[in-house]
């Protein structure tokens, strides 16, 4: 075959992509990129970088801070009850049970936004359930101090769908621990906890990297729990953003734009991390 | 690991597992008994029952609007979807194999970009006539957002079956190209597509901040509405809730029994590599 | 008979790959003809060329007097069993074998009929109604080889069919498809990297090493007389005695002189090795007598029981030659015991050391 068909054919191959990356282009990239131009830029067409500053002026610089917080916690939560319960399941000697548990995993981890909120209000709002329960068998009062629409409370409703993610994320891991492993860890004279602070544990540890960094940037970037939850009370990255596009609160557009941005950036950081993770994990746990 | 064949859970197993069971379904479960709860802001449990709720939501036209407009958002998202990714799927598997990486690399992206970040760069781009805050820039923005599921879901099928090698057995008896993709290649690849869409409709379906924000109030659908509820009428929305529960049930059903019907390959032609 | 497909001088290159150089080949009408050659050595890229799976790159391939490089695989009318079985897993055994005939829009009957027939001659009627994931992999083989079979193809393609399979199974499975191919008397191209495989069912064998073909022969003439230094080591094992020709006979190599059966080809001087397969060497418990050429002295360093035969390690002087011998109850050897060789110069094929 002559060099000039295989390079048309090459081409021709690379054009059935096109639809797709034109797709792409118009709905995700360009877009990206114009909020990523326009946040450098006033209206004027100067280039400034008054956008940043007023991103993390004091009333921002909150929003920032609660974010990241929030996240923080629930991924740290999340990743170490995760890292238990992800256990207790993957030790189930029930089939049946453990197949359950997961599917039950991988329905509620999805389960994020505004009937979970609502949901929070039922159990733990001021008359909730679990509110009441407290109050009349165990005489706690949980209300003034706790309340479901402050950031514990948006703790709590994060949890409920941070903590089955790291549970599904962390089994397979667990799966990668060969049983081989033990065994000749035993043979040499490893009782248990020696073989998990030894030989488990960092095996694990991608995995547990991976699953703190995909926790984190799930949080970071949740509204509609938040939204439904706190409304305008609690001061969030993506709700000051929510509300640049609604025009609820009056804002210099470009600073909507650079918190955009930044949210980008430390959502990009993640992604990134989470990538290196786990190809780490699953070259260990290959061969 | 472990080579202790246990035959019952441990104590702390059923303890911890336990905890964990019961605070995934307790919310759930309160949800629906206060669906149906004439009062429940004074006891543990409610006060009487009744199914008023649910008779006043089937009233207010809105109901059936939004219920509509998801409905149709979800199915559109999904015939969007299987018209852009899965033909390209296929394409970059068979005939493009270089190009895997950039494939992979455009649907890690939609999970590094918050909804409120899609929805305000795209609100602000495309601030024209007559695709400006309507429900068409939505099906956009849902597609580019649940691109990655209904990737994930046939990229694994076409993993699993050895596409390549039933393509050039089916040629060398005589099949030309129709044949060979409808006769081979797509009932193979069936269970992934039909996972992918079934996930793909049940994240549109509940979703609410691409929504709100890129259409609002022109074009409300099922999560906007309940959102109103939450602040006006509790019973309702947590009627709302209950059937948003019941259809993502559904749907988490039906793709395991999608997964499962899918097509057995056996250990051996998948070891003959 | 007639030449039935003919390649000539057909390359193909992968990027700036060789993958197969100049290759020419007559095969006859109803013949069972082998690739053989370790991976990578371009047979399989040939069998695919042969099928349309690719083009190559100069050259041309005959069939029947027609040309076909520029009919596309699926108009060419030949049959191709894959590595990997590649049934449809979509459709029952019956549905699978008859693909085929449905792709040629024949009637239903003689579909069914047809159909029947060949599942017949793979032995495997039963097997109509049910799903490939649940046959076993010598099972999916056949149906895939009745498959192939079912359209009737003027040339039968096999892409190392039986290297997925038991080592049993492997063997039962080749001689069930010589026996159908020569009954059927479809020309046939097999690719293995297994030498038994090639040796036992061919009629014609093509050795191939990195792209080039090394010898085309008959089984025996591969094995007994090979052409090529590459040849002679991939077939079969060989001992092999580095020296240099001293006369028109011999070959010093080491301490020892090799009589040979004639070298005329090559000039006194020149580098050779002598190769001498193990069957052919001789083993003796005591000296022998002096008339005996190619006298070896060495030691028994390790004795491996095939069955019918056993194979030796003679260590002679720091030299392991293997020798293959069949114990009986009286000629019983042991480690370290000391033992003379001999082999008949006319075994002794010797090479240019490259």
């Amino acid at each position: 075959m002559r060099q000039s068909s295989k390079n048309r054919n090459r081409v021709l191959s690379w054009l059935g992509l096109l639809p797709f990356l034109l797709f792409c282009l118009a709905f995700e990239i360009v877009p990206i990129l114009l909020l990523l131009r326009d946040s450098l830029f006033t209206r004027a067409g100067e280039l400034t970088a008054a956008n940043y500053q007023g991103a993390v002026a004091p009333l921002y610089l909150r929003s920032f801070w609660n974010s990241i917080k929030l996240s923080g916690i629930t991924a740290l939560l999340g990743t170490t009850i995760g890292l238990v319960v992800g256990y207790g399941v993957f030790r189930w000697p029930s089939k049946r049970v453990q197949d359950s548990l997961i599917a039950l995993s991988d329905v509620t981890t999805n389960f994020a936004g505004a009937p979970l909120a609502f949901a929070f209000i039922i159990v733990l709002g001021s008359n909730g359930l679990i509110t009441q329960f407290f109050l009349k068998y165990l005489d706690i009062k949980l209300y003034p101090e706790f309340s479901v629409y402050s950031l514990s409370g948006l703790i709590l409703a994060y949890l409920y769908f941070q903590l089955p993610l790291m549970v599904l994320l962390i089994i397979p891991a667990f799966g990668g621990i060969k049983k081989e492993w033990r065994e000749s860890a035993t043979n040499l004279g490893a009782n248990t906890y020696q073989f998990w602070w030894n030989i488990g544990l960092p095996i694990l540890a991608p995995s547990l990297i991976a699953g703190f960094v995909l926790l984190f940037a799930n949080a970071f970037g949740a509204y509609a729990t938040a939204y439904t939850l706190t409304g305008s009370k609690l001061s969030l990255v993506t709700l000051q953003i929510g509300f640049t596009i609604t025009g609820e609160v009056l804002h210099e557009p470009g600073i909507g734009q650079a918190m955009a941005v930044l949210s980008l950036l430390i959502m990009g950081t993640c992604i990134a991390i989470y990538q290196v993770a786990t190809s780490r994990a699953r070259k260990w746990t290959r061969g | 690991m472990g080579s202790l064949k246990k035959s019952k859970p441990s104590s702390g197993q059923i303890f911890i597992v336990g905890i964990f069971i019961f605070y995934m379904i307790l919310p759930i479960i309160a949800t629906y008994i206060f669906s149906i709860a004439t009062r429940w802001d004074r006891t543990i449990l409610p006060e009487g029952y009744s199914l008023e709720g649910y008779m006043e939501a089937t009233t207010n036209p809105y109901f059936f609007i939004t219920l509509k407009n998801s409905l149709v958002l979800s199915v559109a998202s999904v015939l969007v979807s299987l018209f852009v990714v899965v033909p390209t799927v296929y394409w970059v598997h068979v005939k493009l194999h270089s190009a895997k990486p950039l494939l992979d690399l455009l649907m890690i992206l939609p999970f590094g970009i918050p909804g409120v970040v899609l929805a305000l760069a795209l609100v602000q781009v495309y601030n024209f006539q007559p695709i400006s805050r309507s429900p068409l820039l939505l099906t956009a923005a849902t597609v580019v957002f649940t691109m990655p599921f209904m990737y994930r879901s046939v990229s694994n099928n076409l993993a699993a079956v050895d596409i390549p090698t039933l393509t050039e057995a089916a040629q060398s008896l005589g099949a030309n190209t129709f044949n060979v993709l409808w006769r081979v290649i797509i009932p193979n690849i069936f269970p992934g597509i039909l996972s992918g869409s079934l996930l793909v409709f049940a994240t549109v379906f509940a979703e609410f901040t691409l929504a709100r924000l890129i259409v609002g109030a022109g074009f409300k659908t099922f999560p906007m509405l309940l959102v109103e509820y939450t602040r006006k009428d509790g019973t309702i929305a947590a009627g709302m809730s209950v059937i948003s529960f019941t259809i993502a049930w559904i749907v988490s059903l039906l793709i395991l029994w999608a997964s499962g019907k899918g097509i057995k390959v056996s250990r051996e032609s998948i070891g003959a590599r | 008979m007639m030449t039935y497909l003919e390649l000539t001088d057909i390359s193909k290159n992968f990027g700036n790959v060789v993958a197969v150089k100049d290759f020419n080949l007559s095969i006859k009408k109803g013949q069972l003809v082998s690739f053989l050659g370790p991976s990578g050595c371009g047979k399989t890229t040939t069998l695919r060329m042969i099928g349309g799976f690719e083009i190559p790159d100069s050259g041309t391939i005959l069939l029947a007097d027609e040309d076909i490089s520029k009919i596309p695989p699926n108009r060419r009318g030949i049959g191709m069993v894959f590595q990997s079985y590649a049934l449809f897993p979509n459709m029952t055994i019956l549905e699978n074998v008859m693909f085929g005939l449905k792709m040629q829009h024949k009637p239903k009957k003689e579909m069914t009929s047809i159909a029947e027939k060949v599942l017949d001659l793979v032995r495997l009627q039963n097997t109509a109604k049910r799903y490939p994931h649940q046959l076993s992999g010598g099972q999916q083989q056949r149906i895939a080889l009745a498959r192939a079979l079912a359209i009737q193809p003027r040339v039968l393609l096999l892409d190392e069919p039986l290297s997925a399979l038991d080592a049993e199974v492997r063997v039962a499975l080749r001689g069930e498809i010589r026996r159908i191919q020569s009954d059927l008397g479809i020309t046939t191209v097999y690719v293995t990297h297994d030498q038994e495989e090639a040796l036992s069912i061919s009629d014609m064998v093509v050795v191939m090493n990195n792209g080039l073909v090394e010898q085309i022969g008959t089984p025996q003439e591969i094995y007994r007389k090979p052409d090529t230094r590459f040849v002679a080591t991939f077939i079969g094992t060989a001992n092999e005695f580095h020296g240099i020709v001293t006369d028109s006979e011999n070959v010093k190599a080491g301490n020892l002189v090799i009589k040979t059966s004639g070298l005329h080809n090559f000039s006194i001087g020149s580098e050779v090795v002598a190769l001498v397969r193990p069957e052919n060497v001789e083993v003796f418990d005591q000296k022998p007598t002096d008339s005996m050429v190619n006298v070896v002295e060495g030691d028994v360093d390790t004795i491996t029981f095939h069955g019918a035969i056993t194979r030796l390690g003679i260590n002679a002087g720091g030299k392991m030659i293997t020798a293959d011998v069949t114990i009986t109850g009286r000629n019983i050897l042991s480690y370290h015991q000391h033992v003379w060789l001999s082999f008949n110069p006319e075994y002794c094929k010797v090479m240019a050391e490259k």
